[in-house]
């Protein structure tokens, strides 16, 4: 016990010794991070021949922002807009390679795709894009950099750390994504972080506008417009000649307020009446007919531009609380067969485990395809459902129902009725 | 496999229904639905069994899968919890206005009108219009 004062010393005294280091090491750590980004900024401000203004500061659940600013003269110049939101991108890449003649199957995956991001270009592209656009579904950020001379200025979503995993269908059956590959260097970064714009924003014109105004003197004017859904929080904007010379970072905040809420996994910022008053609408309409919403709800859902795979598994944890209260209720009449429904949730619970990972390989197209047909092999069913030969026995079967249930009723009222 | 249910005793084809039940799990799980709309008629066509065995089991069998779907996708990272408070009141609140309406109705022209409407859908989301 007398020891003890002593030992907590000696302990303690160890402790700051240790630490010490530790603690100094992190402090210069601290002061060498920002003299960093210093350095840089002012090597930029020597540099720097290009100058920017924004016409606001804040916007309110998006709107308008006039960039302005003068660049060298004769010079194309390139605005870049991103948001620090950072969201989820992913691409499978299953193309056969034209060398090899083989499918990779490499799954390209990052979180630091922004959320909002914006290339504008000078209005003499805007051919270039329209050309690029009638491309339809196979239009590509990589053909349209190139023929815009943007691909230089492309960055902010390029600083995106993109993982990349090899997958098979073996890492498809255990669920994994797959064996994580060796990081990619900058160049390759770069290509996959245009794909995966694509995959991200899906549309041309979502990403890429030329409708940058040069006046021969090098002033240059140019709407940033902020969709009603995008994520709130600042923006940064940065003007580019090419890719060394460039406008300093300046930034202009959105705000969003109420009843539009952000959602963190979609990306989007919504109007929380619309996904409250779908769900309703859909789930009344699903009891009546018999069949859980989430066949009506997913697509719709999907149709306002949410991605397929916050859909899916957002929607999947809310019927459990419904499931749950019916087998409930089930149960209390020992009206369900536990062999039978373990037996087959067994092999449920296998596939269930299986799907979520296919959900992250399959494009938006490739889920509305798929879901497409799955819509109408169950507008099959009803149909077969309200034939009068299902329904005539439907009959039947639903007195027998009725009926066994009513007893099941009874023996739980006599059993209660006995304990008292 | 035998199942007694009620004093009754049923034979279940398990080469049909546990391949068929794996297969409609893996889709309802990989585009988020319930997945009741297809195991019922599974185990009324396939397996034979009266819709009063049908009701209860089908449910439990389903709740396997959606249990296990929601917790793969929430750690795949699908899952957005101001959407889900969003939907989830929602999804209560159907269910009580739902069996209120349902007395009311004819369920056969439900079924045909819900038969349209999930056509069209269909179409919609294949691109024919």
């Amino acid at each position: 016990m007398r020891k003890n004062p002593f030992l907590i010393m000696l302990a303690s005294m160890l402790f700051l010794l240790i630490i010490n280091p530790c603690l100094s090491m992190a402090q210069s750590q601290k002061e060498a991070q920002p003299s960093q980004p210093q350095e840089t900024k002012e090597e930029a401000t020597v540099k720097s021949e290009v100058t920017i203004q924004l016409d606001k500061k804040q916007l309110k659940n998006g709107g308008t922002v006039i960039v302005t600013g003068k660049a060298p003269e004769g010079k194309p110049v390139y605005i870049e807009v991103w948001t620090e939101e950072k969201v989820r991108a992913a691409r499978l890449d299953a193309e056969v390679d034209k060398e090899t003649g083989k499918r990779p199957y490499i799954f390209y995956m990052t979180d630091d795709m922004p959320a909002f991001y914006n290339l504008l270009m000078p209005k003499e592209f805007s051919d270039t894009l329209e050309a690029e656009k009638k491309l339809g579904r196979k239009w590509s950020v990589s053909a349209l950099l190139r023929n815009t001379g943007a691909t230089a200025v492309f960055d902010a979503p390029a600083q995106a750390k993109i993982d990349r995993y090899q997958t098979s269908i073996l890492a498809n059956i255990i669920g994994s994504r797959g064996e994580l590959l060796s990081p990619m260097d900058k160049s390759e970064n770069k290509r996959r972080a245009m794909q995966l714009v694509k995959a991200k924003f899906r549309d041309l014109p979502v990403v890429f506008k030329a409708n940058v105004e040069i006046n021969p003197d090098g002033t240059f004017k140019a709407p940033i417009q902020l969709p009603g859904n995008a994520p709130p929080g600042k923006y940064y904007v940065v003007a580019k000649v090419d890719k060394d010379t460039k406008s300093e970072t300046v930034v202009f905040e959105n705000s969003i307020s109420f009843p539009s809420v952000y959602l963190d996994n979609a990306g989007r910022t919504v109007n929380l009446f619309v996904p409250f008053l779908l769900t309703v609408a859909v789930t009344t309409f699903g009891v009546l007919m018999g069949a859980g919403g989430g066949f009506i709800l997913n697509p719709l859902l999907v149709m306002l531009g949410l991605p397929h795979t916050v859909v899916a598994g957002t929607v999947m944890p809310t019927v459990l609380f419904s499931q749950g209260s019916g087998i409930y209720n089930y149960s209390r009449i020992k009206f369900i067969s536990v062999k039978l429904g373990v037996t087959l949730g067994l092999a449920m619970l296998a596939g269930g485990f299986i799907g979520p990972k296919l959900t992250e390989l399959i494009t938006l197209d490739q889920y509305k395809f798929l879901f497409g047909w799955i819509l109408i092999i169950l507008a099959a069913l009803m149909l077969w459902q309200t034939t009068p030969k299902y329904l005539e026995r439907n009959k039947k079967e639903q007195a027998i129902l009725k009926e066994y249930q009513r007893r099941a009723q009874e023996a739980v009222k006599k059993k209660q009725e006995g304990g008292k | 496999m035998k199942v007694e249910f009620w004093g009754q005793e049923f034979k279940v084809n398990l080469f049909i229904g546990i391949p068929g039940a794996f297969l409609i799990a893996v889709a309802s799980s990989m585009f988020g639905f319930g997945g009741g709309p297809f195991m019922v008629p599974l185990m009324a066509v396939g397996l034979r069994l009266p819709m009063y065995v049908i009701v209860g089991s089908s449910l439990l069998a389903i709740f396997f899968n959606t249990l296990m779907g929601s917790f793969r996708h929430y750690g795949f990272g699908n899952f957005d919890l101001i959407f889900f408070l969003i939907m989830f009141p929602a999804a209560i609140l159907g269910g009580f206005i739902g069996p209120r309406i349902a007395k009311r109705l004819n369920p056969v022209i439900v079924k045909r009108v819900a038969c349209v409407g999930l056509l069209i859908l269909a179409l919609q989301l294949l691109g024919v219009f």
